[in-house]
């Protein structure tokens, strides 16, 4: 009986093995080697279009690390990531419990809502673009039209405007995510949770606070950490609205990277950039790994 | 403690109406069961009182104040839920002491408030826990706790032992009318199960189709159903239920059905000849002895007693509930009667209204039983 478990045992571990192999080749082939390999890239000085390099060690690092350039991109880094993130969770959250009413029009809202997050990048960057226009652009027209402004603003060549613009359509692009999963959460609360505080004597603002916060800690958790990471890393967004201009002052650690990878051709100091960006990424992770860990474990 | 009054109340969603014209006068300190199958409106009765509903016409008031206007946390009442409704992220004390927070309690006096109520529960020992780290009956009692905490006018408590196994559904049963013999608060029970309602309530409001069929002590509402659909579904096994017509002729009526003729039981004057329906209850059925001549199709034991079905003629079944000291075997034929005394007589119709007089005691010597084929 027993030896007849084990070869039961065996074969359902080799099915396993077989059910996962082609998962961890590509796994490898798509993550681990590009991972390794801007590693071991970010030990040589490396000019990009001949890719001939010689090693330099740790020189990469030393030298980044005493760059005012990396320093200020992990600065604006860090604005743009708190700010646009701040934003999305406060809009997303918001526009969630709005849509979790019943409201005229719920379903198609609903789905409206997700537009900016489905439509591409580069049109959405086209769109704003145009929007924020200094001669045509209808923000600067409207404003001017109700006397706010006696001149028209420039968006996204002067600063701090640059950095708010680029905040406030990484907002909009990115918080229907939020929307999507705090109102899949909301969705679940059990209305008797609120019947009863109702009957315990709390208000709406009481209820917020002691019945749906609470229970939309885990998956906010969850959302903020996820969309730190993503926004932390963001690219095309950035490059295609400001370029990291006004000179650098929107420049973040993905423009950085990319600029000394194509435009000063040095692949090897950008794959050192990269590799830092990961460490500084590593730590989210490890927030977020651990939080999903110890909710399996409840 | 107050008494709740419903006075023509009716509840509407669109074009359905799951209330119609709901009177119902609860005394201060009852404890009242609102019982019916599902649909039947008695959440929506009890979700009404609570404020949690808004009656679309009628008057609902609590001791002498109308509450149509209050909000839930303003009537002075608490609620304990079928799911419990505790709030996951807090303690049991925490979970306990939120309506005394809400209401403004000073912290100094809810430690001492939250503390007597777990005495009382039997709870000290979980205050620091979370709801998920309670069993079923240990939730309830926490949800029971937040009711009693407060010490409200008026407890509502919906369907509260649904959730928990049968051991300790009968444990709470117990507990809940003791609580309710201490604290003597005015308690409106909501449940589908019979027997909660039964063993706990001073009086059961029972309900169908949104209409109150009946208000009445327990041992009434067992013994002289109001009318044909309180009868059937009172009682496990079911009453047995038997469509006929009943005639008079001298002074006498009786009720006639294929195969069956009985003297009727003494009836209420405003009966008339026509279509009709005989009740007994299977306590009522004399098996082994009586002019009717039966087939045993199904025999139920459960220990103490025997549950036997008999085939009565083409297309009658008689439930008859016998001791267990007779076996009695699937196929076997048997004669059985009718206790008359224990009958009773329904208008037509699935809630006609109940004909004979009633008669609340069992009767002790044996009835003579007047049975034909």
């Amino acid at each position: 009986m027993q030896a007849s478990q084990t070869v039961l045992e065996r074969r359902y571990a080799a099915l396993g093995l077989l059910l996962i192999a082609p998962t961890v080749l590509v796994f490898c082939a798509v993550i681990v080697y590009p991972l390794v390999s801007a590693i071991y890239l970010s030990l040589f000085s490396i000019f990009t279009p001949t890719l001939q390099g010689e090693w330099v060690g740790l020189d990469n690092y030393r030298t980044l690390l005493a760059k005012d350039e990396f320093w200020s991109s992990l600065v604006n880094n860090l604005i743009w990531t708190v700010g646009t993130l701040t934003l999305q969770i406060l809009l997303g959250v918001g526009m969630a419990l709005v849509l979790h009413q019943n409201i005229w029009f719920r379903s198609l809202a609903r789905s409206l809502i997700l537009f900016p997050y489905f439509i591409s990048t580069v049109v959405a960057v086209l769109v704003w673009k145009w929007l924020f226009n200094d001669l045509y652009g209808i923000l600067n027209h409207l404003m001017l039209a109700v006397g706010m402004i006696d001149m028209p603003v420039d968006y996204l060549g002067t600063m701090p405007n640059a950095m708010i613009s680029v905040i406030l359509v990484g907002a909009w692009k990115f918080f229907p995510f939020v929307v999507i999963a705090v109102l899949a959460r909301l969705q679940t609360i059990p209305d008797a949770l609120y019947e009863a505080a109702r009957i315990d004597g709390a208000g709406p603002i009481a209820r917020f606070f002691d019945v749906t916060l609470p229970q939309l800690r885990d998956v906010l958790v969850v959302i903020i950490m996820l969309r730190a990471i993503w926004d932390f890393k963001e690219f095309d967004m950035i490059y295609l609205l400001t370029g990291g201009g006004p000179i650098t002052s929107t420049q973040t650690l993905p423009l950085l990277v990319y600029k000394e990878a194509f435009a000063l051709n040095q692949m090897g100091m950008a794959a050192a950039y990269a590799v830092v960006m990961m460490l500084i990424m590593l730590v989210f992770m490890i927030v977020y790994i651990r939080r999903t860990r110890q909710e399996a474990d409840t | 403690m107050a008494a709740v009054n419903f006075d023509k109340v009716v509840k509407s969603f669109g074009a359905f109406t799951a209330v119609h014209g709901l009177d119902l006068a609860i005394d201060e300190g009852e404890f009242v069961s609102l019982l019916g199958p599902s649909g039947c409106g008695k959440t929506t009765t009890l979700r009404m009182l609570a404020g949690l509903e808004f009656p679309t016409s009628g008057e609902i008031s609590i001791g002498d104040r109308v509450v149509n206007d209050l909000a839930p946390g303003e009537r002075d009442i608490a609620m304990v839920f079928q799911s419990y409704a505790l709030y996951p992220h807090m303690t049991v004390a925490q979970n306990i002491a939120y309506p005394l927070k809400k209401r403004g309690v000073p912290k100094s006096e809810r430690g001492a408030m939250v503390q007597k109520t777990a005495e009382l529960l039997q709870l000290t020992e979980l205050l620091s826990r979370k709801p998920r780290q309670l069993s079923g009956g240990q939730q309830q009692r926490v949800a029971l706790g937040r009711a009693l905490v407060r010490d409200p006018k008026v407890f509502l408590l919906d369907e509260p032992l649904s959730n928990l196994d049968a051991k300790l559904r009968g444990y709470m049963r117990v507990e809940l009318v003791e609580l309710h013999r201490r604290l003597g608060r005015t308690m409106v029970y909501v449940t589908h199960d019979q027997l909660e309602a039964m063993t706990m309530s001073d009086r059961i409001a029972v309900m169908e189709g949104g209409r109150l069929q009946q208000f009445a002590p327990p041992t009434e509402v067992y013994r002289a159903p109001a009318n044909r659909f309180v009868a059937g579904f009172i009682g496990t096994p079911a009453m047995n239920l038997i469509d006929g017509e009943i005639r008079q002729s001298g002074g006498t009526w009786q009720f006639h059905a294929p195969g069956l003729t009985l003297d009727c039981p003494p009836l209420l004057d405003s009966a008339r000849p026509g279509p009709a329906c005989l009740g007994i209850r299977p306590e009522g059925v004399v098996f082994g002895s009586g002019p009717i001549e039966g087939v045993v199709q199904v025999v139920e034991q459960t220990g103490h007693e025997n549950i036997v079905v008999a085939r009565i003629g083409a297309d009658m079944r008689l439930t008859g509930r016998v001791g267990a000291e007779r076996v009695w075997q699937a196929g076997e034929t048997v004669r059985c009667g009718i206790d008359i005394d224990r009958a009773h007589i329904f208008a037509a119709g699935a809630a006609g209204e109940r004909l004979n007089r009633p008669g609340l005691r069992p009767v002790e010597a044996p009835a003579v039983i007047k049975a034909a084929r």
